[in-house]
């Protein structure tokens, strides 16, 4: 029996053996999957782009310019600052990713859409929004069915009329100029509001103009650097601006964090200035395959000639097509059942087989669209239309399901507080309940669209080509896609040139694409919280 | 309730936390607008209001009648059915399926249970204050002209958010960050933006389901000077557990009771004073509840 004098001398171990085998086991399982990939995605890399081929003083200009400042500044900057340097890195990846999507966007006005039919429809569009700001603000006293049929008459009289009047015309500026005023300036308009969001009506002002003169300066600067005016203007307006005025805008609110953007001038000199050197040097860089021309061209049987053009093209313009389907659809009916749906059996079997859809293997979707799309409604094989239809199906209830995530997570005391004033469902759910959850919206449909730019066998249940030369042109003309070329490549033309380099390089391309884009929807989502915080 | 924005009020930033034990002083302040007729000016009267919840009763037999311009208190221990009585008025209850209202409950001689009555233009003549403060994710302007522009009114809206603010007695820490985010300010703040916010249509009443509970004591005291204020243009309805809050805001006080029943009704003094039930003395000392 133990007293109050007892005096304990030692109270023994347990033993944590078996929890710590456990946990380096659960460790393991963590990082299997990662690291399996790591090592198939640093094999495939180093046959797409085969560094080791590069002369040695190519590696060292490049070591010395770039990699060497890099580290400097960041390992500097990291300790005295990591604020700033967490914003110099975001503008190095903003730059990157927005290059490349205005690369993307550049193929498309280049050659999907003209300048001029683009520059048509924007018109259209600002002319309709015109005319019906016009209706509201002077015939409040009508009816609202009266208001909407007015409106409506407007809109579609606008698109039907408009662009083809434009095209029509004799003469008109050149493709640059249109682009600068029809894509550009409403980047502008956006950016400068936001960089000088605090420097009054005349500083806005300022910044807009600031930014459209920079625009509209590419198509006669990028010319003398070797880039036509059409993507240079798309880059300008698409990357450096918005860039540029973020870095701006985050200057001018904290200016503390300027030095940051030391980082990012280390980085683009250093890219900049190395490049220059290996040029004036005569150095050799690596024979990657992930260049220019594969990039440029279309397939071909040689696979030193052969390219990912009309793949990347035709992905694009499947996932444009893809987006516009299943975003209203998926939002739609996100909102439906959140918000306005009893709480009975139809709701809950739909529940249900939502969630179900969710897991229906790919190949079955393909099945479908072809069924629907194809034998049902008469279209011809692997279009455009179809192909996005199908891919559209395939995600929807991905869409569907994170955005009910999104609009779930919106406080109800929100809503409450909304009623409680006095508005109608209609009125809490446009002014409160979506825009609070249209950055979630936002994120779960750009990860959903990551899974359909990876998706193959859709594309061929439908009948996509597996060999295009040229990029699509419109809805109804047939289609690729970046992993039904690599399929192609990997299958058809199993030779190994094709296999050794033609595959990593498109395989390359395809995750840049897919990773750039995931990354985008991680920097939204943590921008959501860290802003509903 | 038509030339408000006429006048001002200006934050009263006076100590707060002196007098705040002393119930007598406070609530003699209001004793002459309390001798005033209890059906007068009668702006809201219930009528035999009972609600359920499923098939369990949450309010029995509620008769009371709330008079105009005066600060109207309901009290009584948790789930005793006193919000529950302060969501009836602007039919709040309706957005719950399970909820069921018997009785009439008149709003300026209309019964608001009537079929005819749209529970949303209702609550257009009625604002309401939260328990804990719940401005919307948007800039402080929109926040306090929200109610303006789902009513569609006319007006000049930068004229009525001045005044509101000014009302709710924000005005000066907010007029230079008015496009600032509502959520950006402080909880006191952002309980007086809702309070700008349901006062800026221009309510019949404004009800306030324990505005002060997710409060510290300063901003606690701040909104009571604000309650205080607003009785003198508008009918406030108030729920809260605090019973010294009761004692020193309001001019009449409800206690309910665990069971949803409404024990004692009368002017606030004499409920704290010399209640006729002893189940409400014993709440109100402390012995219960």
């Amino acid at each position: 029996m133990a007293t109050r004098e007892d005096v304990i001398e030692d109270f023994g171990h347990v033993s944590r053996t078996a929890g710590t085998v456990f946990r380096y086991l659960l460790l393991a399982a963590t990082l299997f999957g990662i690291v399996a990939l790591a090592v198939l995605l640093l094999y495939v890399a180093n046959d797409a782009i085969q560094p080791l081929t590069a002369d040695p003083g190519w590696h060292l200009t490049f070591f010395l310019t770039l990699v060497v400042p890099t580290l400097a500044v960041s390992s500097y900057l990291f300790r005295t600052d990591p604020v700033s340097f967490r914003f110099g890195a975001s503008i190095v990846g903003l730059l990157a990713v927005s290059t490349m999507f205005a690369g993307g966007m550049a193929m498309i006005f280049v050659d999907i859409v003209p300048p001029v039919v683009w520059f048509g429809y924007v018109l259209a569009l600002c002319l309709s929004l015109a005319g019906v700001v016009v209706i509201e603000r002077f015939d409040r006293q009508l009816p609202f069915l009266a208001r909407f049929v007015a409106a409506g008459a407007i809109v579609v009289g606008a698109f039907a009329v408009v662009p083809g009047l434009v095209q029509s015309l004799p003469v008109y500026p050149t493709d640059d100029i249109l682009l600068t005023l029809s894509f550009g300036a409403p980047i502008a308009a956006v950016v400068g509001r936001y960089a000088a969001a605090d420097a009054g009506r005349r500083g806005r002002l300022l910044a807009i103009g600031a930014g459209v003169v920079a625009i509209g300066l590419g198509g006669v600067v990028g010319p003398l650097l070797g880039v036509t005016p059409v993507p240079a203007t798309v880059i300008l307006s698409l990357a450096v601006v918005p860039t540029a005025g973020y870095a701006a805008g985050i200057v001018r609110r904290h200016p503390a964090r300027r030095s940051g953007l030391v980082l990012t001038a280390v980085v683009l000199l250093g890219a900049f200035g190395g490049a220059a050197a290996v040029d004036a040097l005569g150095f050799a860089g690596p024979q990657s395959w992930v260049d220019w021309q594969f990039l440029t061209s279309a397939h071909s049987g040689d696979a030193i000639n052969a390219g990912l053009y009309p793949a990347i093209g035709g992905s694009i313009l499947l996932m444009v097509t893809v987006a516009a389907l299943s975003f209203p659809l998926g939002v739609g009916a996100a909102v439906y059942l959140e918000e306005y749906a009893p709480d009975n059996r139809f709701t809950r079997f739909i529940d249900v087989n939502i969630s179900n859809l969710a897991g229906v293997p790919s190949v079955v979707y393909g099945l479908l669209g072809l069924a629907v799309f194809v034998t049902y409604l008469g279209q011809p094989t692997g279009t455009v239309l179809i192909g996005g239809a199908t891919l559209a199906l395939l995600i929807l209830p991905i869409v569907i399901i994170s955005a009910r995530e999104a609009l779930r997570s919106v406080p109800d005391s929100m809503r409450q507080a909304s009623y409680g004033m006095g508005a109608t469902r209609w009125q809490t759910i446009r002014n409160v309940v979506l825009p609070r959850a249209f950055p979630g919206i936002l994120t779960g449909t750009i990860l959903a669209l990551g899974r359909a730019i990876g998706e193959t066998a859709p594309l061929i249940m439908i009948g996509a080509p597996n060999v295009l030369f040229s990029l699509p042109t419109g809805l109804s003309s047939k289609v690729s896609a970046m992993p039904l070329q690599v399929y192609a490549w990997a299958s058809l033309f199993a030779s190994d040139p094709f296999y050794q380099a033609a595959v990593p390089a498109g395989v390359v391309v395809l995750l840049v694409v897919l990773l750039s884009m995931n990354s985008v929807a991680i920097v939204l989502r943590n921008k959501y919280q860290s802003d509903s915080q | 309730m038509t030339d408000n924005s006429e006048q001002e009020y200006t934050a009263s930033t006076d100590d707060p936390t002196a007098d705040e034990m002393s119930i007598e002083t406070d609530v003699s302040t209001s004793v002459s607008s309390s001798d005033s007729t209890q059906h007068a000016n009668t702006v809201v009267s219930a009528e035999n209001v009972s609600v359920w919840y499923n098939d369990e009763q949450a309010l029995q037999d509620i008769t009371l009648d709330i008079p105009e311009n005066q600060v109207t208190a309901m009290i009584g221990p948790s789930g005793c059915g006193k919000s529950t009585f302060l969501r009836c008025i602007n039919r709040m209850n309706d957005l719950i399926d399970a909820a069921h209202v018997e009785g009439d409950l008149h709003l300026r001689g209309k019964n608001v249970y009537d079929d005819d009555v749209d529970p949303v233009a209702l609550r257009r003549r009625v604002g309401m204050v939260f328990q804990s403060p719940n401005p919307f994710p948007k800039s402080i302007y929109d926040n306090v002209a929200y109610g303006l522009e789902i009513q569609d009114k006319e007006g000049d809206y930068d004229e009525i958010v001045e005044q509101s603010l000014k009302r709710a007695a924000l005005w000066d820490e907010v007029k230079d960050q008015l496009d600032q985010s509502g959520l950006e300010l402080s909880g006191g703040q952002q309980q007086r933006l809702c309070i700008a916010r349901a006062i800026a249509p221009d309510p019949e009443v404004i009800l306030m389901d324990e505005p002060a509970s997710a409060l510290d004591p300063v901003a606690t005291s701040q909104i009571e000077d604000l309650i205080s204020e607003l009785a003198e243009e508008y009918t406030v309805v108030i729920v809260t557990h605090n019973m010294q809050q009761a004692a020193r805001i309001s001019n009449k006080t409800a206690v309910f009771l665990t069971g949803g029943e409404l024990v004692e009704f009368d002017d606030t003094e004499k409920i704290f004073e010399n209640p006729e039930s002893q189940r409400v003395e014993d709440y109100i000392t402390g012995k219960f509840g």
